[in-house]
């Protein structure tokens, strides 16, 4: 009996699988060659802003994937977090822009610092006000709790800065239609600037966090906390501090990238978090949750597929998010340890 | 923890130059409310820090008033300020004021803190109800829920209606998450199904089937249902946090093809769809609030009826088994799959009821009635008010879908203070407000055991 149904479910999974890969490669096939709906120009386009997009989401999608990996939670309010770092940058900005009009990359720099510091205090105070009392509750209380501290940080943002959407003044040389343009197949395709800027810093970001993590002692505490808490703490880890050490990073990563997210699309508002934070989180499990290579692969992989595969698909844009969650399901049901992880064992789950 | 509030004044310290004198009070309120929710050891600690600081906030507006009336430019140097904001700068309340608000946040922050805190050292704040004085009491609540509506305006019985549909559907998650232990965040995709099957079913635009209500409520309880089991085939495999991301997905996949401009000749679109038909029975149309608040109100009942005859069957063990140990239960011969199955699909035809209920009585069904915040809501309901207890969902239901009502007066700080709610109560009461004793008894043995 047992056998049947096993077997059973599988054919059913080969044969989804077929339909789908039939399904996207004949679509693929009429929108590249037979219609030829786009030219090489506008895909150059999409690709630019999936990549730009993505490797915003790998940021944020590690802050997940680092808090997953000590606390077994999703930080639902991880979101929020960005949000308040964006806020912060831009504040800062507004504030010196006068003062600083003579040199502006300080000024950004500037932005980008305070941005990543109140996210990271943020999180710590997060993590110590609405989960560090929850340690060894069963796993849906910090999730609730997450989720209230989510919707108070919006609000509570909504009090302070008012609803109304705020838009990002951008020193000159970071002007939000500049870039450099070059040519593909006869037409001007522009990257712009701020583009160049959000994938530079997020790659370097990225390397930053993997030597922190894998070199120093700090990260060396934080693996070691990840694989066995109670045995960390044997070994002489103090693991309230490593867990604040997580919040930090996690907190100051998703401010940078509230920032990068502020210069690049420009209109930031309380409620920017929620839809970044899902999708980074997405990204988080579509890598394999816990693992940081496997968040920027995620990351990289969903941007993509949001800006690429509705044009494939032959869908419309407003049925991004239908593709880029389907996507998800599909390799949840396909490979349940996402892309990169390798299984996890039975408590870990 | 004196650390943590430093960061925050200087957090909050550093957004104050984009404070208006009202934001400056709102400022002042939030921090003394979580102040004293959180981080102070005493009633009197609480009060004299958030005064503080409320009048720190206050002093700082109005320094910045006095260097405005002292000619400087002040849009100069903080080119943030707005025209607007500045001219607000000239005339800012008494700095006292702002201590009020700050020493008003703390002492509602204090109350709730020492509530909260009161209730759990008493450990047993709700009454102990035992076998023989069950039957009574509900009585006496059947006959209470039946006759208050009666003195009720309208209004209020639209909100007990919309409390109620949260009870049916609270209970259908109850049974998902709370007996079987699988975390569903999309439950709103079953919602949705059931309204628009409804909607679909009933109105003459965009399909005009123009089935009357009760034969499409069926098709939306079984639509649902179908829905479930659907999603469940091929998810069930996964677990915990796994299985809540796909769910999320799921909902969120079908709320954008709700609006999706693609489907809007079969779907309505993101305008919605109007016109659903109202319930009628031997002729007689439940027209009013009251009158639908009952066919409510008998759900409700009819739902609470089979999840409490579930609860002590051999089903309702099978899922309690599968939800404490997986492993432990397949291999005493628990066909965990069928009872994974039947949970998904039981919950998912409640939240169809319910779905088919709210856009008969809305007459009106669209997307933005099928947004992720109505699965956290639901979340929410289920876990404060006591997972895997009917009257826990009860009571949750009231509690977060009647006291925001209730504070429609201070609109602003409404689900300022529903997210404030949320962590305090995992804080000082993680079984919820009216667990069932034995879940109350096994949080307790865990935590003893824990620490």
């Amino acid at each position: 009996m047992k056998q049947l149904r096993f077997s059973l479910f599988q054919c059913v999974q080969i044969i989804t699988a077929l339909l789908i890969i039939c399904y996207v490669s004949w679509s693929a096939y009429s929108v590249l060659y037979v219609d030829q709906s786009y030219d090489g120009a506008t895909w150059t386009r999409f690709a630019i802003s999936g990549i730009t997009l993505g490797s915003v989401y790998a940021i944020v999608a590690i802050g997940y994937t680092l808090v997953y990996g000590v606390l077994l939670m999703i930080n639902f309010a991880h979101g929020e977090i960005m949000m308040l770092g964006s806020f912060a940058g831009y504040l800062s900005l507004e504030v010196l822009a006068a003062p600083l009009s003579n040199y502006p990359a300080l000024a950004v720099a500037i932005a980008f610092i305070v941005g990543a510091s109140t996210s990271m205090l943020a999180g710590m105070a997060l993590e110590r006000i609405a989960y560090r009392p929850l340690r060894g509750a069963p796993r849906l209380v910090p999730l609730i709790s997450a989720i209230g501290a989510s919707i108070f940080l919006q609000n509570a943002a909504q009090l302070i800065f008012s609803p109304r959407r705020r838009i990002y003044s951008n020193p000159e040389f970071l002007e939000r239609n500049q870039g450099i343009s070059f040519l593909v197949g006869g037409e001007s395709v522009v990257f712009t600037y701020t583009g160049i800027l959000t994938i530079i810093l997020s790659l370097t970001i990225l390397l930053l966090v993997y030597l922190v993590v894998q070199r120093t002692q700090m990260g060396c505490a934080m693996r070691a906390v990840a694989q066995d808490r109670r045995a960390a703490a044997l070994m002489g880890i103090d693991v309230d501090k490593v867990i604040g050490q997580t919040f930090a990073l996690s907190g100051a990563m998703a401010g940078a990238a509230g920032v990068m997210w502020g210069l690049h699309n420009g209109i930031i508002h309380h409620f920017m978090g929620f839809i970044p934070g899902l999708k980074a989180f997405t990204a988080a499990v579509l890598g394999g949750i816990g693992n940081i290579p496997g968040a920027a692969v995620g990351g990289l992989t969903l941007g993509l597929v949001e800006a690429l595969g509705p044009p494939l698909l032959d869908l419309p844009f407003q049925l991004k998010d239908v593709v880029a969650f389907s996507i998800l399901v599909l390799i949840l049901i396909f490979r349940p340890s996402g892309l990169l992880g390798e299984a996890v064992s039975e408590d870990k789950v | 923890m004196n650390a943590v509030i430093s960061a925050a004044g200087v957090w909050i310290f550093l957004l104050m130059i984009q404070l208006t004198p009202e934001s400056g009070l709102n400022c002042a309120l939030l921090f003394g409310f979580l102040t004293a929710l959180l981080a102070s050891k005493s009633w009197r600690a609480a009060l004299i820090l958030c005064s503080a600081a409320g009048l720190l906030t206050g002093a700082f507006l109005q320094g910045l008033s006095a260097l405005l009336s002292a000619g400087v430019n002040l849009r100069f140097y903080f080119v943030a300020l707005t025209p607007m904001y500045v001219k607000a700068l000239s005339m800012p309340l008494m700095p006292l004021s702002y201590a009020l608000f700050g020493g008003l946040g703390g002492l509602l922050g204090a109350i709730l803190r020492e509530g909260l805190a009161g209730a759990r050292r008493l450990s047993l704040p709700m009454p102990e109800i035992t076998a023989a004085r069950s039957r009574w009491l509900s009585l006496l609540f059947i006959a209470l829920v039946l006759l208050v509506p009666l003195q009720l305006s309208s209004y209020w019985n639209y909100n007990l209606g919309t409390i109620g549909i949260y009870v049916l559907l609270g209970l259908g998650l109850n049974i998902v998450v709370g007996k079987a232990g699988l975390l569903d965040l999309g439950y709103v995709a079953f919602f949705a199904i059931g309204a628009y099957s409804m909607a679909l079913l009933t109105a003459p635009t965009p399909l005009g089937i123009e089935w009357s209500f009760w034969p499409a409520l069926i098709a939306g309880i079984g639509f649902a249902a179908l829905a479930g089991i659907l999603l469940g085939l091929p998810v069930l495999r996964l677990r915990g946090d796994y299985l809540a991301i796909v769910t999320l997905g799921f909902g969120e996949i079908i709320r954008i093809l709700s609006k999706a401009d693609i489907l809007t000749p079969y779907s309505g679109g993101p305008r919605g769809v109007r016109d659903i038909a109202g319930p009628t029975l031997f002729g007689y149309s439940f027209e009013g609030e009251l009158q639908f608040l009952y066919l409510i109100l008998l759900a409700c009942f009819l739902v609470a009826w089979v999840t409490s005859r579930l609860e002590q069957s051999r089903t309702g063990r099978a899922w309690v088994a599968m939800r404490e140990d997986e492993l432990v239960a397949r291999a005493l011969g628990i066909n965990t799959w069928k009872y994974k199955l039947m949970a998904f699909a039981l919950g998912a035809a409640f939240a169809g009821l319910g779905g088919a209920l709210f856009a008969a009585r809305n007459e009106f069904t669209g997307p933005e009635d099928h947004h992720l915040l109505v699965s956290i809501n639901v979340l929410a309901v289920v876990i404060v008010g006591g997972m895997g207890s009917i009257r826990g969902v009860i009571l949750g239901a009231l509690v977060l879908k009647g006291v925001p009502e209730l504070l429609r007066e201070v609109d602003a700080y409404r689900m300022l203070f529903f997210g404030g709610l949320l962590v305090a109560t995992m804080i000082y009461r993680p079984e919820g407000l009216w667990p069932s004793a034995k879940r109350q008894h096994e949080l307790h043995e865990g935590q003893t055991i824990s620490t």
